[in-house]
């Protein structure tokens, strides 16, 4: 039997039951759209967060301390690098910047007649600021008594911070300090990839004359600045060779490996070891989360199922006449299922455009560039079809064994 | 349906069962048993052949195996015993598909409730079974206009069953019957569920058809449907009870 006729004979039966074959369609269109929405949602996040990273930070290399042999993320330990290290590291072959930073302690920050306690001051050096982060101003340079502040804590005051302006920073044995804000920021170089929303409110200072933690170098033998924190620029065309190199200093001679307890490891990542991470993470919520979605469409091809029992059950006649004259059990069959995968067909067509539309209004809910998951969309048109023709492969089979002097005699 | 030998045994009526050429329909010995709780015997070693071009009635009392007889010529059903040989093809040892084939193409049914298919307009039933016989979809449109014009409704094409009258149905399903052109058209009660002009008007057409050549097997209960034909078999709880001759008075 040619496919065109049963598709024929199929439109005139769903026309003859417009309602029951609609409401059997939309619980398809809701498993496909539920989909749709959620593998574009989680596409969209993660093309977001990952363009972010690598935009800015493929040639970065971060060095964390973990307890060795432990796969447990959220127990880094602070590692100490020398100056001495700090030297070293700018002798590799590919770095194009080191940038160490340590923190500053205050008990507040005062603009003009506001005071703000307990904020966060982090010395680095002028090179964490290049043209491409500065909003206004301009970087501080070395020994300067002045501070560049990040565009949360230009906001945080009342009238915002602009450069130009005056600070003053109270240390912890109660001295102030006034500074010049010379430049406001919205982000550093070499900063660890986090997105706009998990930005803190920050004040950066030059390390000198600002910071002065010390510690002997076990190298140089001589007291030394010590950082707990080192982020590295590298050419981002030697990436993999570069990372190794530092990796081997790290592991190696360095004082930062010396200060720190035996079970720890130092280990540098490069930006683009985030990406693959921060990727993966997002991938598996997707992923998760679609799962639930498949419910949904388990709940629509259940609903298909359904209608075509009932559907074998009123045409046993049809059945019973076709087989007379001359329609063989595949025939039958085949009828069934054209009609079953045709209201599978119909609900992902429907479907899929439903799913972009409320996956495009939670992105921009959420904030997020909209992005496709083609692959997801041709799945879920796929399995929408197969979905049919599963359900219906039941009642088709039914209605294909059928006898049919029996069909002749149904009511 | 159970199968093997027949459980009372009678005596057979044989009828001069002619080897010929043109026989277009054999019954050889067969018997047909439903398990229905207890065995029920339908047909019991009933033996009978139609030659082509003959016009046979076969008539009895409702439950005497009239229907079935008509079944298991016509490839719905299987014999439980013997043979059934339909324009040389053996039903009787057909597998499903062989049978759905040997209803598409040998036979014609014409039936009592006319059995049309409600949604498909009166051209696309008469070329149903075209569709299942492999024809291009214009073939198959010109062969079933063509038809309906033969059996009077070449204005009534694109109707849908429910807007046609009893007596169009029926001739729609005569047309639906001729599509194949098949060895053997058989009719179940087809003037049942007509008024008496009517069924007389479906009556003429037959003798029509028959009278072109076609070689029909009609099932009826009533003297005067069964008078058309050329002879008539009386069938009584599952035997042959006797053969009458109605073509002109000659044997």
């Amino acid at each position: 039997m040619d496919t065109g006729e049963s598709v024929r004979i199929t439109l005139r039966s769903i026309r003859a039951h417009k309602l029951r074959s609609a409401l059997t369609v939309v619980g398809v269109v809701i498993g496909i759209a539920s989909v749709i929405t959620f593998a574009t949602f989680g596409a969209s996040v993660e093309a977001e967060i990952v363009g972010d990273i690598e935009t800015s930070n493929a040639g970065n290399i971060y060095v964390f301390g973990t307890p060795s042999g432990d796969d447990d993320f959220d127990r880094t330990l602070q590692p100490v690098f020398t100056e001495h290290d700090i030297q070293q590291l700018e002798g590799i072959a590919g770095v194009e910047a080191v940038l160490p930073r340590g923190i500053v302690q205050t008990q507040s920050v005062r603009h003009g007649n506001q005071t703000l306690a307990r904020q966060q001051v982090t010395a680095t050096r002028p090179a964490s600021f290049t043209p491409g982060v500065l909003v206004e101003g301009r970087s501080f340079e070395t020994d300067e008594e002045a501070v560049v502040v990040n565009e949360r804590m230009a906001g945080s005051f009342s009238e915002n911070l602009t450069a130009g302006e005056r600070l003053t920073m109270t240390m912890p044995d109660g001295s102030e300090r006034n500074v010049t804000v010379v430049g406001v920021v919205n982000g550093t170089r070499g900063e660890v990839p986090v997105s706009e929303f998990a930005r803190q409110p920050r004040v950066y200072v030059p390390i000198d004359p600002f910071y002065e933690s010390v510690v002997e170098s076990p190298s140089a033998g001589v007291r030394q600045r010590a950082y707990p924190q080192v982020t590295l620029v590298v050419d981002p065309r030697e990436i993999p060779e570069t990372q190794s190199a530092i990796q081997t200093y790290l592991s190696g001679e360095s004082d930062a490996r010396s200060l720190s307890a035996d079970d720890t490891e130092l280990i540098a990542r490069s930006g683009n070891d985030f990406v693959e991470e921060i990727s993966d993470v997002i991938e598996r919520i997707t992923r998760f989360v679609t799962g639930i979605a498949v419910i949904a469409l388990v709940v629509g091809a259940i609903g298909i199922a359904n209608v075509m029992l009932v559907s074998v059950t009123e045409r046993t006649r049809e059945i019973g006449i076709m087989k007379a004259v001359g329609a063989r059990n595949r025939d039958v069959m085949q009828v069934f299922l054209v009609e079953a995968a045709l209201l599978g067909t119909i609900g992902s067509l429907l479907g899929v455009p439903l799913g972009l539309l409320v996956g495009y209004g939670a992105t921009r809910y959420a904030e997020v560039t909209f992005s496709l998951a083609p692959l997801w969309m041709a799945l879920a048109v796929g399995v929408g079809v197969l979905v049919g023709v599963v359900a219906g492969l039941y009642p088709a089979w039914r209605a294909a064994r059928v006898d049919p002097i029996d069909a002749l005699r149904h009511e | 349906m159970t199968e093997g030998e027949p459980l009372i045994a009678v005596q057979s009526v044989r009828v001069a069962v002619s080897e010929s050429a043109n026989t277009t329909v054999r019954v050889d010995g067969v018997s047909k048993q439903y398990d229905l709780g207890g065995t029920v015997t339908a047909l019991d070693d009933v033996s009978l052949d139609l030659s082509a071009g003959s016009y046979t009635a076969v008539m009895g009392p409702s439950g005497s195996g009239k229907s079935t007889l008509l079944n298991l010529i016509g490839g719905l059903d299987t014999p439980s015993s013997g043979q059934v040989v339909v324009n040389g093809q053996d039903v009787s040892a057909a597998s499903e598909a062989e049978r759905a084939d040997i209803r598409g193409t040998e036979v014609g049914f014409v039936f009592q409730t006319f059995n049309l298919m409600p949604r498909l307009s009166a051209v696309e039933n008469v070329a149903l079974p075209l569709v299942f016989d492999g024809w291009d979809r214009n073939r198959r449109r010109e062969r079933a206009v063509s038809l309906l014009s033969e059996v009077g409704l070449g204005d009534r094409t694109d109707h849908v069953p429910s807007e046609l009258s009893g007596g169009q149905r029926q001739r729609v399903a005569i047309a639906r019957a001729l599509s194949t052109d098949p060895a053997l058209i058989l009719a179940d009660e087809p003037t049942g569920n007509v008024d008496t002009d009517t069924g007389a008007q479906i009556l003429d057409l037959f003798d029509d058809l028959h009278a072109a050549g076609n070689t029909f097997l009609l099932v009826t209960h009533e003297r005067h449907v069964a008078e058309r034909a050329e002879r008539i078999v009386h069938v009584e709880d599952g035997h042959i009870q006797s053969i009458e001759d109605v073509s002109g008075g000659e044997h």
